[in-house]
């Protein structure tokens, strides 16, 4: 019955390589100014495929159930009335991780054989979630990195956004903030926060971060996130979760026997060297390219070259650098080369 | 070994520290020895950098474990049968003489003079295949001379990384060359299990099967080929070890599967067609597959990552010619053995066939 990975052949099990316990503690914030409120999404173009990412695949990201809540049913009759209420003629999509077969079977109970929804059972693989890697499993299609898929028909939401286009939407109630996971080697412990839209990073992380560690924050994940040094930021919607790393900048003995010390830190674990062909990088590429050639071209200075090897399908998911032995940064490479392209 | 490490750190970390400062605040101190202790420290430390682009985190797996792998896979793949089966005193002094020769001697003088900023792991690798790929005979110089050729030849083509052809393999191609005497006549039977009664160089020599068989036609029997009792290069006997070693290295990804596979399975396949055609004059496909340096060079030298194409495909091409010139080599020349120029052959091939699947593959 399971419906894997298909066109899907790299990626990494995250959430197997980085267990982090989340404890239940949810913790309510509110900003010091008036909170902002959630933007209705709004499409329009006819919306003909609607999926629901129900498939998170980074550790550090929003679990299902802070969502759910146990009461799957409830979620699952919200987003009926949603479907009934904005788009009566789209189908709708439940990819759900196949490590929550509890919800999976639930979905599939309700779905029954009706015609406007089907569930999908993902691999719980780093990036299963990316658009591009979704819109190829469920519908087989192939869209850009980068690219807006409403123009497809195509709307992929959240959890957390179909909750609050219910609660906006149909029960008429202003949703002004947001569930937020806040997880990492530099925080205390990791938890579950629910904050008010607008809320600056600087007031979430107060008394949170454990003492004496120099500490790097990034938004969204530390793979495809972005760091932020201006802790006056202010959280919105887009904000999924809160990555606090511990900044290991010393040497550290005998690195070879205690490989865990060091991981899930900045720490590069290990130096630079040069390519050692070990395959490595285009064996975990999810869209099956060669990484690699881009370095190769790169340190010859062919940087034009880099981007005949269909580098615009890469999908920017950061795991080529990531697994390199040799710590390479090729995602870095990719994104310079990738530019170099648009102002030709 | 965790446990054991624990109570040394803060002495041995505290020490390096200091030193580190020391190099680092004296022009003269870091002009004769920076490199050298940084290589060092390199060796005992990891580095303190921190990531600045995405992505923030590192998977926690660099070359020197990869290299470490490797080395721990050919210690089980020839270092304890060779043990067992010729006697320590034949295999740790051979050992020594090309690590000293190799890194300590070699690689110590090429990072002070050309101001590199590391030992390379890969240096262990390559002065670890070196005795294996001698005979069990050889002269103790000879493995020195060898361990330091194949890390000389390394260092001047730019250092792991950029070796074009397995360095070991070269300097071995080197001594045929140079002094074949040795490399032809110094096969003795192993002593399996009589370590105390080591013969030394009296030992009687024999020769390897390969000869034997091109001489008279004599085939031994396949148990004692993959056991390791017969003649062959230190390293080369005991197959069942070194296939063993070998499928561990596949399957932690550190060896590439296809190019054993092809390897193997084109040595086959062609050992085959030749028997069929021309019987008994060429030597048969399982005889083929266990003698010589087949296995060891098919898991061991033809997957060293550097010196094979980086496309996935084209490993299987690099696999086949392998086994290709093998089996020309072993079955229509006087040659003895074809592993090693055909693996040599290949690496330098390597580079053409890479690029033309990249054209193939990429539609230039
Ligand atoms: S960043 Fe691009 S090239 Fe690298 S693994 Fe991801 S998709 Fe592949
Ligand atoms: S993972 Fe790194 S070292 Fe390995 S082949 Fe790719 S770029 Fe080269």
């Amino acid at each position: 019955m399971k419906k894997e990975t298909m066109g899907f052949k790299g990626g990494f099990h995250l959430l197997d390589a980085y267990p982090l316990s989340v404890c239940n503690i949810i913790d309510e914030i509110s900003s010091d100014s008036t909170p902002e409120t959630f933007q209705f999404p709004v499409f329009g173009q006819k919306i003909k495929h609607v999926i629901v990412n129900l498939c998170p695949t980074e550790p550090w990201a929003l679990p299902n159930w802070v969502i759910l809540k146990h009461k799957t049913i409830v979620f699952f009759n919200m987003i009926k009335e949603i479907q009934k209420t904005y788009f009566s003629d789209a189908r709708l999509y439940l990819a759900i991780t196949e490590k929550e077969d509890r919800v999976v079977e639930e979905a599939r109970n309700f779905a029954g054989g009706e015609d406007w929804i089907r569930v999908f059972s993902l691999s719980a693989k780093y990036p299963q979630d990316d658009p591009v890697i979704l819109t190829k499993i469920v519908l087989g299609m192939d869209v850009n990195f980068g690219q807006d898929t409403k123009p497809f028909g195509i709307l992929i939401l959240d959890p957390q956004t179909i909750s609050a286009m219910h609660e906006q939407g149909i029960m008429r109630k202003d949703v002004t903030s947001r569930y937020l996971a806040l997880s990492g080697t530099g925080l205390r412990e990791n938890e579950i926060i629910h904050v008010e839209l607008g809320t600056s990073v600087e007031k979430i992380l107060k008394n949170k971060v454990r003492e004496a560690v120099t500490f790097r924050v990034f938004i969204n994940g530390p793979l495809r996130g972005k760091e932020i040094t201006d802790f006056s930021q202010k959280i919105d919607w887009s904000v999924n979760n809160i990555v606090v790393l511990e900044e290991k900048n010393r040497k550290a003995l005998f690195p070879m026997f205690k490989a865990d010390e060091l991981a899930f830190t900045t720490n590069l674990i290990g130096e630079s060297r040069r390519c050692v062909y070990c395959n490595f990088c285009d064996d975990i590429c999810p869209v099956d390219l060669e990484p690699a050639l881009y370095y190769h071209s790169y340190v010859r200075g062919e940087k034009h070259k880099a981007r005949l090897y269909n580098m615009g399908k890469c999908i920017e998911c950061g795991l080529c650098s990531f697994i390199c032995p040799s710590k390479l940064e090729l995602q870095k490479i990719i994104i310079e080369c990738k530019a170099l392209g648009k102002h030709e | 070994m965790k446990k054991f490490l624990k109570p040394i750190e803060p002495f041995l970390d505290k020490g390096l520290n200091i030193a580190e400062s020391f190099i680092h605040t004296h022009r003269t101190a870091h002009f004769l020895f920076g490199g050298l202790f940084d290589a060092f420290d390199g060796l005992l430390r990891s580095p303190k950098e921190t990531t600045q682009t995405l992505p923030f985190i590192r998977n926690n797996y660099d070359v020197k474990r990869f290299m470490g792998a490797v080395l721990v896979a050919l210690v089980g793949g020839w270092v304890l049968p060779a043990m067992y089966l010729f006697g320590w005193q034949c295999v740790i002094p051979k050992l020594l003489i090309s690590f000293i020769a190799g890194t300590f001697i070699v690689d110590v003088l090429w990072v002070i003079i050309a101001r590199e900023d590391h030992i390379s792991e890969g240096g262990f690798v390559t002065c670890l295949f070196i005795p294996a790929i001698l005979p069990p005979q050889a002269p103790l110089w000879l493995v020195g001379l060898g361990a330091a050729l194949a890390i000389l030849f390394r260092n001047i083509l730019g250092g792991v990384g950029n070796n074009l052809v397995n360095p070991a393999l070269f300097s071995r191609l080197f001594l045929t060359i140079c002094f074949p005497a040795f490399l032809v006549t110094g096969y003795q039977m192993p002593l399996a299990g009589m370590q105390g009664t080591y013969a030394g160089l009296d030992a009687v020599t024999h020769a390897t099967p390969f000869t034997a068989f091109k001489t008279n036609g004599e085939i031994p029997s396949y148990l004692s080929l993959l056991l390791g009792t017969e003649t062959g290069s230190l390293g080369e006997t005991c197959r069942l070890a070194l296939i063993i070693s070998g499928l561990w290295l596949m399957k932690i990804k550190v060896a590439n599967w296809r190019i054993p596979v092809s390897y193997l399975g084109s040595v086959f396949v062609l050992s085959v067609f030749f028997s069929l055609i021309m019987g008994k004059t060429v030597a048969p496909p399982l005889f083929q597959l266990l003698s010589g340096g087949l296995i060891f060079g098919a898991f061991f030298m033809a997957t060293d990552p550097i010196t094979t194409t980086y496309n996935q495909t084209a490993k299987w091409i690099f696999g086949a010619g392998c086994g290709f010139v093998t089996v020309l080599i072993r079955d229509f020349t006087t040659l003895p053995e074809g592993v090693m120029y055909s693996i040599l052959l290949m690496n330098l091939l390597a580079i053409p066939i890479q690029s033309l699947m990249v054209k193939i593959r990429y539609r230039l």
